[in-house]
């Protein structure tokens, strides 16, 4: 085998193992005091939800700025996902009103900029719920499977 | 070409201020290399004044000068204010950029500044067509807040309603979301990442800008496609709620990328969502410094 096979084939390996991984890619960027732990107990319940999904846990949705967003769909996400605590039960006291208010103008400059708003979900998901965080995970994966495959926006490389 | 009486009495006022010690800087408005260009200038010395004038074509915002460390070290500022202008010191004063106690604000009754490109050809008459969109759209003839006002000699602008001010918003507003991305990608395509968009903002005054910021680099700094999109759009977050609509950005930019349809719209969208205006009280809270229990929520599950 030449050299350029090899390359070839190492190639179609690791597009292998990207596919296995669950292509299209959601990234969800949750709060370490609600989602993370009603994802954790969706986990220890042992309840199943799509695979496709990374989540990076953050201490607040506060925390979270839109150019993690920016920046996920730079690397080539097709669906980021902001979950934080219900309004009221923010663990630091109002980060997540705080963030709310970010994030009803920063979704609508995403939209205005042609980014398909289907691409991105916000959510409130307590530590008791993991029942909704299984069925949001497993309704924006199936959006973001949904849509046509061309969708793009203008931060990723063409 | 002869002072008129606005400038008369604009001289006046600097002069008093900068001979009674009030102020020891004047930043104002002189008159340029031709008729149809002003150029910022800067007073120290009370005989200096009468090198101020104001008409029509006066369209830098001067306010942009006082977040410069250079300026702020002469203490006590003397400044020459646009209606538009004027918000944009509101608004330092709000976020303790500098302190009320520290500025006198000269305002001039504005009724529109004429388009440099058009006052280039030789415009010298206001009209709809003549003038920046701000000026169609504009509420604040008269400033907010000024210590002194000048009146305007100019007369009124007649608005017909036939030129529609800012109309690519709702143009692309309707559109889908790929006619939109389609549309920014050839504006951002443009961009050289020369930051004038920046430097030319009176708000943009972060001693150390998210694009400067390398561990980790949020921002391309090259100038390719991604990257640009990126600078323009974090660019036009950090402003909204907070752009006041002076246009310096998209006067300044050398590729014409129309940065006020992003910056206007997402004035809109906070006045719509929030009932905020910026700029306007130099005691109200800044939009994202607060919240209200009974935010927008219905895009959120």
């Amino acid at each position: 085998m030449e050299d350029k096979d090899v390359k070839k084939e190492e190639h179609k390996g690791r597009k292998h193992v990207e596919d296995s991984q669950g292509d299209p890619r959601i990234i969800a960027f949750v709060c370490n005091w609600c989602t993370y732990s009603g994802a954790d107990l969706a986990g220890t319940s042992r309840m199943k939800y799509s695979d496709n999904v990374r989540v990076i846990k953050l201490p607040c949705t506060g925390r979270i700025d839109p150019l993690f967003i920016v920046e996920a769909f730079k690397k080539g996400a097709k669906g980021v996902l902001v979950s934080g605590c219900h309004p009221g039960d923010c663990h630091y006291t109002s980060g997540n009103y705080h963030s709310r208010r970010k994030y009803a103008t920063f979704r609508d400059l995403l939209g205005y900029l042609g980014v398909d708003l289907d691409r991105v979900e916000f959510s409130w998901v307590s530590a008791s719920e993991g029942n909704k965080w299984v069925s949001i995970i497993n309704e924006f994966t199936d959006k973001i499977k949904s849509l046509p495959g061309k969708s793009t926006d203008i931060f990723t490389k063409k | 070409m002869a002072n008129t009486k606005t400038d008369e009495k604009l001289q006046k006022i600097a002069k008093d201020l900068l001979e009674s010690g009030e102020v020891s800087l004047v930043i104002g408005y002189a008159k340029g290399s031709n008729l149809q260009r002003m150029r910022p200038v800067f007073i120290t010395k009370a005989e200096d004044a009468g090198k101020l004038s104001f008409n029509p074509h006066a369209v830098q915002d001067l306010a942009v000068f006082l977040k410069k460390p250079e300026v702020k070290k002469f203490g006590k500022i003397g400044i020459v204010v646009k209606g538009c202008d004027e918000k944009a010191v509101n608004a330092l004063i709000q976020e303790y950029q500098i302190s009320r106690d520290n500025i006198k604000i000269i305002g001039m009754e504005c009724n529109g500044v004429i388009r440099q490109s058009l006052a280039d050809k030789g415009e010298t008459n206001l009209s709809e067509s003549a003038v920046y969109d701000k000026c169609l759209i504009c509420e604040e003839h008269i400033p907010v807040l000024y210590d002194f006002l000048i009146e305007s000699e100019e007369p009124k602008l007649v608005l017909s309603g036939n030129v529609k001010p800012y109309s690519g918003i709702e143009k692309l507003e309707s559109m889908s979301a790929e006619e939109k991305n389609a549309f920014w990608a050839k504006e951002f395509d443009k961009c050289i990442k020369c930051y004038a968009c920046r430097q030319a903002c009176p708000l943009c005054y972060c001693s150390r800008c998210i694009v400067e910021k390398n561990m980790p680099q949020w921002i391309d700094t090259n100038s390719e496609e991604t990257g640009n999109a990126q600078w323009n759009l974090i660019r036009a977050y950090h402003l909204s709620g907070r752009c006041i609509g002076c246009g310096e950005c998209e006067r300044a930019c050398p590729v014409n990328i129309p940065l006020m349809l992003i910056n206007e719209k997402m004035a809109k969208d906070v006045y719509n969502m929030f009932g905020y205006k910026s700029g306007l009280d130099i005691n109200a809270k800044p939009v994202f410094g607060v919240f209200s229990e009974s935010d927008f929520n219905d895009f959120i599950k």
